[in-house]
């Protein structure tokens, strides 16, 4: 068992991830943009305002600030941390905590507390904030009528991976250090002769490891595809368009305003067909 | 049949009325698997339709940026739920997570009852895109709406009202059934009633060869909104235009975008790129329509069987751009009541008209007063996509649907002494707040754009 988790299925999690995102991919390019859908709310007029655009939405969660600042604050809180987290644990276990001590005048020991510090602080904000998603979906009867279960599921799978990781860290006898963690990765994945397969161990982190591959399997045919979804589709309707130029062929609106055109015969002087 | 198990929905053409549109209704019991293989080629042609699909969240936002939810707060009326009625079939059939995992991901099977739902909710939808505004992906559920009454169009189910404009403007050239002697008598008549009213003569040019300037007005000017007319034909003469009105294309609306966006919709292209053609002229200028200017300005560069000759810009555009530059003396104490500006939607979220209509208003009106949100993030009237239902349920459903617009005309008081005027540049819009500023006892007066610059146009 621990051999399949710790040393077959990851590759296969890593095959499924990859050729299921193109999977997708490609049902998208398949299809095209038949008519111009552009939103203008407003036009964009370049490349680089298209760029704002999309980054502000992505990265800032635009929208949701702007007409509903209680989703605003889950949702970006949640991703924010997520992305820490994720990011914390390239860096965390590439460079041992020590990651921090490339900035001038940090050593050592000062990275990996401050590692220790941010991972804690981010996964319990993690952990709270998917939470906060979850009772919303079941506080708010709108959100509450547009859930499928699986929607749900998701959350909650999401709680458990998160709150396994958060045990690792928070209770002392179940900590895992990052040397082994970062030894048996390089070794497994540059194929040498595996090492620290006893950290498999340990529930917590076998728990969690397999949980994250069944994430990573299940990713390409789920709604977490909206991670790349989000740019496709900002994609069809956040698109440059400029408008044809104003301005209607000969016509000399001083002449008319002279000849008085409109003005009933005798009103305006000169004769209303003149300028016609 | 007005209702489906508890469900409202438009009277529906009849099989006589869908042959003149050139489809052939499908018997029920065909319905469900011809549905299927219609969804399979749709989705499979349009990104906008899978990525609408495929990349909700549900995470709810729209639900309360929807009038017509907020209006009947029926849960299928929020947009992500709407575009679920199809979203469950899309996924039972066509992805790997619905035939897996079924009913725990909300997929479920094809059946005429699903059919019936669809032809409910996808005509209580106004297609007006607050909610791909909104929507922190920008997932435009209007997509999903097309593809739903395209699909059903297909099927032979199309709303009675919808499929006779079809048949009148293949027959005429507009949704109204006015044949030419009626509209050459109707703007002889509006010319004399200028004169009449405002002591301005102008005249209004019908097939004019060589004329510099095609515009296409609504046909509904004709009946319902005299003044959007005089208006245009107040400004043409003010400025000298050498234009004139083509009596093949007296319609700027193309209700193909909202039933029929193969047949329909292209036909009325060709018709209007024949028209400018024959005629000779240099440039095309739209009228007050909402969806039509839609499909003009960004519809026509994708469904034209021929390289386009001419630009196409709104009346709005032009007026806006003589203002910007000074070309036009304007009189804003001749328009002196309180005056709001109700933006239609495919005007500020598809067409960009958001800041020259605001220029139009503010050099007419004397006491012009925004309504709130306005501009891209205005709410529809409630009667978009020509949902004007006259049957009981689903005029009952109208008033619903205006509630919110109701709701924001209030708030800005123009119509607390009985004389606001409701600018509403649009004829849909103008159909659909007739009765509801009437149904809402609102005190106000709606009117269009153009026709408070006719009037406002200082001649002298």
């Amino acid at each position: 068992m621990k051999l399949l988790i710790g040393q077959i299925l990851p590759f296969i999690t890593i095959t499924i991830f990859v050729l299921g995102v193109f999977y997708r991919l490609g049902r998208w390019v398949g299809a095209r943009i038949v008519h111009n859908v552009t939103l203008s709310d407003p036009w964009l007029k370049s490349g680089g305002e298209v760029a704002v655009k999309i980054g502000t939405e992505a990265f800032l969660f635009r929208s949701l600030f702007k007409f509903d600042k209680a989703l605003w604050a889950g949702a970006f809180i949640m991703h924010f941390a997520l992305l820490n987290v994720l990011g914390g644990h390239v860096v965390g276990f590439g460079l041992l905590g020590e990651q921090f001590a490339y900035i001038p005048g940090i050593t050592a020991e000062m990275s990996k507390d401050a590692s220790n510090l941010l991972g804690t602080v981010f996964g319990i904000v993690l952990f709270l904030s998917i939470a906060y998603l979850l009772i919303r979906r079941f506080s708010i009867s709108e959100v509450k009528s547009i859930s499928n279960s699986s929607d749900v599921v998701w959350l909650v799978y999401l709680l458990l991976i998160v709150g396994v990781g958060n045990i690792m860290r928070l209770f002392h006898q179940f900590h895992i250090e990052y040397e082994p963690v970062r030894d048996y990765i390089v070794a497994l994945f540059t194929l040498q002769p595996v090492v620290g397969m006893e950290l498999l161990e340990s529930y917590f982190f076998l728990t969690h490891f397999l949980l994250v591959q069944i994430l990573l399997i299940v990713f390409p045919f789920s709604k977490l595809m909206h991670l790349f979804g989000m740019f496709a589709e900002r994609w069809i309707v956040n698109r440059v368009y400029h408008d044809p130029a104003p301005g209607m062929p000969n016509i000399d609106i001083p002449a008319a305003r002279k000849a008085g055109l409109g003005l009933p015969s005798g009103g305006g002087g000169e004769s209303a067909s003149e300028g016609v | 049949m007005a209702e489906y198990k508890g469900m409202a929905q438009p009277s529906r053409a009849g099989e006589k009325d869908m042959r003149k549109i050139h489809m052939e209704p499908i018997p029920d019991e065909l319905k469900p698997e011809k549905a299927l293989e219609y969804l399979d080629e749709y989705r499979k042609k349009f990104r906008s339709f899978v990525m609408a699909m495929e990349s909700c969240t549900k995470c709810g936002q729209c639900a309360e940026n929807c009038h017509t939810y907020l209006g009947t707060r029926d849960p299928n009326n929020i947009p992500t739920n709407r575009a679920e009625l199809i979203r469950k079939i899309y996924r039972r059939y066509f992805t790997l997570e619905g035939r897996w995992f079924g009913n725990l991901v909300g997929a479920e099977d094809i059946s005429l009852d699903v059919i019936e739902q669809w032809y409910s909710y996808f005509w209580q939808c106004s297609e007006c895109r607050r909610c791909a505004h909104v929507c922190p992906f920008g997932i435009d559920t209007c997509e999903v709406t097309m593809a739903g009454r395209q699909i059903l169009h297909w099927l032979g189910i199309t709303p009675k009202l919808h499929a006779d404009v079809g048949g009148a403007m293949e027959k005429v050239g507009n949704h109204t059934g006015l044949p030419k002697p009626g509209i050459i008598d109707t703007l002889e008549f509006m010319a004399e009633e200028c004169m009449d009213e405002f002591g301005i003569d102008i005249e209004f040019p019908v097939d004019k060869p060589d004329a510099d300037i095609m515009y296409v007005p609504s046909s509904a000017d004709f009946l319902l909104n005299p003044y959007t007319l005089m208006g245009a034909g107040m400004f043409f003469k003010y400025i000298g235009a050498n234009w004139t009105i083509p009596s093949t294309v007296t319609e700027a609306g193309n209700f193909g975008l909202l039933f029929d966006q193969r047949y329909t919709q292209r036909h009325n292209v060709m018709r209007l790129l024949n028209a400018a053609q024959n005629l000779n002229v240099k440039k095309i200028v739209w009228g007050e329509c909402g969806h039509g200017w839609r499909a003009a300005k960004m519809y026509v560069p994708s469904l034209a069987d021929r390289p386009i000759r001419w630009d196409i810009t709104h009346l709005h555009d032009e007026v806006a751009y003589l203002i910007n530059t000074n070309q036009l003396k304007l009189d804003p104490s001749k328009n002196s009541k309180p005056t709001t500006l109700h933006d239609p939607c495919n005007y500020v979220r598809a067409c960009g008209l958001n800041d020259n209509m605001r220029t139009c208003i503010k050099a007419s009106v004397a006491n012009y007063v925004e309504m709130s949100p306005n501009g891209a993030d205005n709410f529809c009237c409630g009667g978009g996509s020509g949902i004007l239902f006259d049957d009981k349920e689903m005029y009952q459903k109208r008033i619903e649907l205006s509630w919110k617009k109701a709701e924001q005309v209030r708030a800005t008081g123009i119509g607390k002494d009985g004389n606001g005027i409701l600018c509403a540049p649009c004829s849909i819009c103008k159909a659909q707040l007739y009765p509801m500023v009437e149904e809402h006892d609102l005190g106000v007066e709606v009117k269009g754009l153009i026709d408070l610059v006719g009037m406002a146009l200082d001649f002298k």
